[in-house]
């Protein structure tokens, strides 16, 4: 790079850093823009389970009948409760909180046999770990995010006409309208852009920089949570032993107050894998006396009149006079991220042992922020202004791949050998990742259904299905003319997505999923629109597939 | 970029963007948490949490002055930043 | 519930429209040309105005801090909307806040 100004370097950084990191980045944000409806694309998933919401006191009731007949003399007992977005009802004995639980009928309590399946939690999973090992996967993904706001901040800078042309599309013109239309999907949703990348970042922040906490913990991680929670759990546990339900009426004006002085707080799960440690002294006290457990529809009332709707309950030493029931939300009942936080009963009285913690201002700001991004609050409205918002990034990143490429078509030549093998990866790359991975990620659907139930390993099966699609995808752009390849895998993609609704008709086991479906449907006729735009008069095509990745995002 | 020009400066640039962009947010990170007049905790989140930024800039800093000499020379400033996050640590190495 | 979101929706839209026809570009393509100029100067305060009544209609769908959150993505989305309307039916691109109207009067009726 030789002396050039200010807005030519950037302009450089802008095309190579959104380039390079381009292709990964679409990756992240399509599967992202997936995982908004992570939940219900699992329901999908799994058909077997029943998608009639039911009430929470009768399913727990249901889940009780069933762990004290199987499994009497676990320590711990864990019941996954039926909630709006994920209906079933699923339960677990020991240590473990989450996972590997078994479905019951909420109904009749009898267990469920579901399919093994990757689950929506698939898309989740590759949206912030691209399906590599886990440490390994955070930092690539890290490091795409920066690239992002590199180029969003120098996107900014060298938009010159940032507010002349707000809302300036000119469709069919070649080169001119994929400009345009990344431009306007830039600039329009711009804060959308800027809060989901840095949140993005927010939410592993000590993983991404650890320097603070190096200088003043000397890197003590547990030292710093320690902090964070400010008294130990022990300690807190009995100071809060008072309140029972009569007496919460008039507590609750004090109770800010009162968890200000012993502000116990457990971290986020996925920062902090040795968070037990305060429950297994608990544990380890003599043993007491058999006793019944408290009904649990009054508990499950109180629990959601304080942190809004339960999404589980974990009870420790049931059946016994030392029993203790923790009660945690659902995720988003405010924008405050607040997994690992729980309201605490006695499992025979049940009163009130422990209210949910507040956090201090400083966490409750990194703690907002990795709320703003996981979009667990607002209902479904909230929801669908995410996916969309999302989508239109998509349709960003999208644009601005294919336009580095049409502008590059005409110059290429003149750009010597290196040049011209350069152009020729990118636009192959370009079909494979957009449409290819819209492909893959249908094809998981599909696999789902297809592939027999009995199969061992059958979630890494459907897993192994996405990838080799992926991978078929971009043998196809390499050896197939560049148009068609474009057409050819858009109109799969297209067909797989309308016909996902007969898919489900088809099978032996089939859930109402209706707005899965629906929207299935919709995005596979933007599919086959775009398709059908992509094989217009060739030198208009650019133009009207940006004007389909766009329709696509409103 | 054309392939005939010698690419040097632009790996420098890109060098000293990555990975002396994190090296002095990484500095000035520790610097201002420790000069936060916040509770300790606080200090740690707040700057932490403005890193990105900083990290963000500083590579944008990398790329827009004028060569990657000044680029290489602003970001030896983590050196003087490094000392004041760390000087209890230095001083125990030291000492 | 439904009724705000929508009309919150459909004022943000408005609100990009009244901001959109105060620029002398989309004046020309959209506004009939007896309109006197003063009428363009109106259109960017007024544009705003209605992004204000936008986000006052998103506070009966969602609580404070979720409103404002909400109040971005539909103004961005209203935004998307209008940018491509303009080019394919900018005659239904000016009329449509007509029923962003209607509904908003709907909510306050109801409310």
């Amino acid at each position: 790079m030789k002396q050039k100004t200010l807005t030519q370097s950037l302009s450089w950084l802008h095309t190579w850093s959104g380039l390079i990191f381009g292709w990964l980045l679409f990756a992240i944000f399509l599967t992202g823009t997936l995982a908004v409806f992570d939940k219900e694309i699992d329901a999908w998933m799994r058909p077997e389970l029943p998608t009639q919401l039911i009430d929470q006191a009768e399913a727990a009731q249901r889940a009780l009948d069933y762990l004290a007949a199987r499994h009497p003399d676990a320590s711990t007992w864990n019941i996954g409760l039926p909630t709006e977005r994920s209906p079933s009802l699923s339960v677990s004995a020991g240590e473990q909180r989450r996972g590997g639980g078994q479905y019951l009928d909420p109904h009749s309590g009898e267990p469920l046999e579901a399919r093994e399946t990757a689950g929506g939690g698939f898309f989740f999973r590759f949206h912030f770990t691209l399906n590599m090992p886990r440490n390994i996967g955070i930092w690539v993904v890290g490091l795409a995010a920066m690239a992002m706001l590199v180029a969003l901040i120098s996107g900014i800078v060298i938009h010159k006409k940032i507010f002349k042309e707000f809302f300036t599309f000119r469709p069919a013109k070649g080169q001119r309208s994929w400009l345009d239309a990344h431009n306007a999907t830039g600039v329009l949703l711009l804060p959308f852009h800027l809060m989901i990348t840095y949140t993005g970042l927010v939410i592993f922040y000590l993983i991404y920089m650890p320097a603070a906490m190096d200088a003043l913990f000397d890197g003590d991680r547990d030292a710093l949570f320690r902090e964070l929670r400010g008294a130990p759990a022990e300690q807190r546990a009995e100071a809060g032993r008072q309140p029972t339900l009569a007496q919460r009426g008039e507590q609750s004006g004090e109770r800010a107050e009162r968890q200000n002085g012993a502000s116990e707080r457990p971290a986020g799960r996925g920062e902090r894998p040795n968070g037990q440690g305060g429950r297994a002294g608990e544990q380890s006290r003599p043993a007491a006396e058999a006793a019944p457990l408290t009904a649990l529809g009054p508990l499950l009332a109180e629990a959601e009149r304080v942190i809004g709707p339960v999404a589980g309950l974990s009870i420790q030493n049931p059946g016994r006079s030392d029993a203790r029931i923790e009660a945690r939300p659902v995720l988003g009942n405010r924008i405050e991220l607040t997994k690992g936080q729980s309201m605490q009963f006695d499992g025979v009285s049940g009163a009130v042992l422990r209210m949910p913690t507040e956090s201090r201002p400083s966490q409750l700001t990194q703690r907002v922020m990795a709320g703003l991004h996981f979009a667990q609050f607002g209902g479904y409205p909230m929801r669908w202004l995410y996916f969309l918002c999302s989508l239109a990034s998509c349709a960003m990143i999208a644009t601005g791949l294919v336009l580095f490429t049409v502008k590059r078509r005409r110059r290429h030549e003149a750009e010597g050998a290196v040049g011209a093998l350069l152009y020729r990866v990118a636009e192959r790359l370009n079909i494979a990742v957009v449409a290819g991975l819209a492909l893959a990620c249908v094809g998981l659907l599909w696999a789902n259904r297809l592939l027999p139930v009995e199969l061992a390993q059958r979630g890494g099966w459907e897993v192994r299905v996405f990838f080799l699609v992926w991978l078929a995808t971009l043998g196809h752009a390499i050896v197939r003319p560049w148009l068609q390849a474009w057409r050819e895998q858009l109109g799969l993609a297209a067909a797989l997505c309308l016909g996902l609704p007969l898919l489900n008709l088809a099978g032996m086991v089939r859930g109402s999923h209706f707005w899965l479906e629906a929207s299935a449907v919709a995005l596979g006729a933007l599919l086959a629109w775009t398709c059908w735009k992509v094989g217009q008069p060739p030198q208009e095509r650019p133009a009207r597939r940006a004007a389909k990745t766009l329709a696509e995002a409103n | 970029m054309k392939a005939t020009t010698p690419p040097w400066p632009v790996i420098s640039r890109i060098l000293a963007a990555v990975l002396g962009g994190y090296l002095f947010t990484y500095a000035f990170t520790a610097a201002l948490a420790r000069l936060l007049p916040l509770a300790k905790v606080d200090a740690l989140v707040v700057a932490t949490l403005a890193s990105f930024l900083v990290y963000t800039l500083a590579i944008l800093w990398a790329f827009g002055c004028r060569s990657a000499r000044r680029a290489w020379a602003g970001l030896a400033l983590a050196l003087p930043l490094a000392v004041i996050g760390f000087w209890p640590q230095l001083l125990e190495t030291l000492g | 519930m439904n009724l705000a979101l929508i009309a919150s929706l459909l004022l943000a839209y408005a609100g990009m429209l009244g901001l959109c026809l105060g620029m002398e570009r989309h004046w020309k393509q959209l506004a009939s040309p007896r309109l006197p100029a003063f009428c363009r100067r109106l259109c960017a305060p007024l544009g705003g105005g209605l992004l204000g009544l936008s986000i006052h209609a998103a506070s009966f769908v969602w609580p404070g801090g979720m409103a404002v959150v909400a109040w971005f993505g539909l103004i961005s989305l209203g935004g998307l909307a209008l940018l491509m309307l303009l080019p394919y039916a900018p005659r239904l691109a000016l009329w449509l806040p007509a029923a962003g109207g209607l509904a908003w009067a709907c909510v306050y009726a109801g409310l």
